[in-house]
């Protein structure tokens, strides 16, 4: 695939997340812990899952970046890796929108069983979009086939960066829809309740 | 919004012109279970006033976390020492269940006291309950059998004991699980 449409495709879909995510910041408390079901996770809890997970991949492309981006010569193609293609295939949504596989959480990825969650997960998951689009500029001048980082799976899985942006953000495309199941249907458009309750 | 006024009017009269002030100073703050409020070694910005669920106040103590304090509907929260004296806190405030807590940051709160005298009485009269609080707490702990620290929990707040889990309870009362489980068999 073109380096630069695959940037420009990435580059689109974390705009409309981070759109999307500053909206439900403005969320009132309740529609934020709402929960469908009890042992499901509220948004608050859906944020904090995508920065731990997210996290891995965007820290590990900062420090490559920071390495070798400069270094190498620019290669206007990017082949996504075996591995890395087909993990980011598997967590992509249907062309309907719908999630066919579900997934089972990792341990350390579940906001419950660690450190849980408050507003400040979705302000880190902004900041965290507002980082992968900062490299994204860089990442048009550089190769993202010869850069590597190891996969939120473990060292023995290790993404090209190309797989690297494109996995964890797929995976954040499966949890915005996710979120819009989560949230309580609002009655008109949202509003922040902070003087007003 | 309303439990602010309501609770604030517990303890002085506000007129209109000052609720105006006031209001815009408090926000709402959601927390998951499991969420820290307050962290050990962070400098606490906000004073809170619980609008729903349970949080637990602790410290890290040899490898355990030592409970002193629960809050709930209505009542405070937040690492209060550090609030006042701007240092890294010394406690750990967590929610046990999804919180929503109404806050305030130290900077508005100060500038509510200059601007609005109502305000600075308000702390003034929550701060002088806090003290005699913790003076109750410490003539408890130290000279009051497990036994009847248990019998003046379940008096004070009976409702604590369907709210919070058992281990964070037995902390709070500085016994192990196994006295409170059998001091609980004994009464019922």
């Amino acid at each position: 695939m073109r380096t630069t449409e695959l940037i420009d495709q990435l580059d689109a879909t974390l705009e409309g997340q981070l759109h999307r995510a500053r909206a439900v910041r403005q969320l009132p408390a309740e529609a934020l812990l709402y929960r469908p079901v009890p042992e499901k996770w509220n948004a608050l809890e859906i944020f904090e899952h995508m920065c731990l997970s997210s996290g891995i991949y965007l820290r590990g492309l900062e420090r490559v970046f920071n390495e070798r981006a400069e270094s190498l010569r620019i290669n206007p193609e990017f082949n996504p890796g075996p591995l890395g293609g087909y993990f980011t295939r598997s967590m992509l949504p249907g062309p309907d929108g719908t999630i066919s596989n579900r997934m089972k959480t990792l341990r350390m990825f579940d906001p419950p069983r660690n450190s849980g969650a408050s507003q400040e997960s979705i302000d880190k998951f902004i900041d965290l979009c507002e980082r992968f689009r900062k490299l994204l500029v860089r990442a048009r001048r550089t190769d993202l086939n010869r850069m590597r980082v190891t996969s939120s799976l473990g060292p023995i899985v290790r993404f090209k960066a190309g797989d690297a942006f494109r996995f964890p953000i797929a995976h954040q495309q499966r949890h915005f829809l996710q979120l819009e199941r989560t949230l309580p249907a609002a009655p008109g458009p949202a509003q922040r309740t902070t003087t007003s309750r | 919004m309303d439990l602010v006024r309501r609770t604030i009017e517990r303890y002085v009269r506000l007129g209109d012109d000052d609720w105006s002030r006031i209001a815009p100073c408090w926000s709402e703050c959601a927390f998951s279970k499991g969420a820290f409020i307050a962290k050990v070694g962070q400098v606490e910005d906000r004073f809170y006033i619980v609008d729903s669920g349970v949080q637990r106040m602790s410290f890290p103590y040899d490898g355990e976390d030592i409970c002193v304090g629960f809050s709930y509907d209505g009542s405070w929260s937040g690492a209060f020492d550090s609030f006042v004296n701007r240092q890294p806190g010394r406690f750990d405030v967590r929610a046990l269940t999804d919180s929503v807590l109404l806050g305030i940051t130290h900077a508005d709160l100060n500038r509510l006291y200059d601007e609005v005298p109502a305000m600075e009485r308000f702390g003034r009269l929550i701060l002088e309950e806090l003290v005699v609080g913790r003076a109750t707490r410490e003539i408890e702990q130290l000279s009051l059998t497990a036994e009847e620290r248990f019998d003046r929990l379940v008096k004070r707040s009976p409702k604590l004991l369907q709210l919070v889990p058992q281990k964070d309870i037995a902390s709070y009362l500085r016994m192990t699980p196994e006295t409170l489980s059998r001091l609980r068999a004994k009464r019922s």
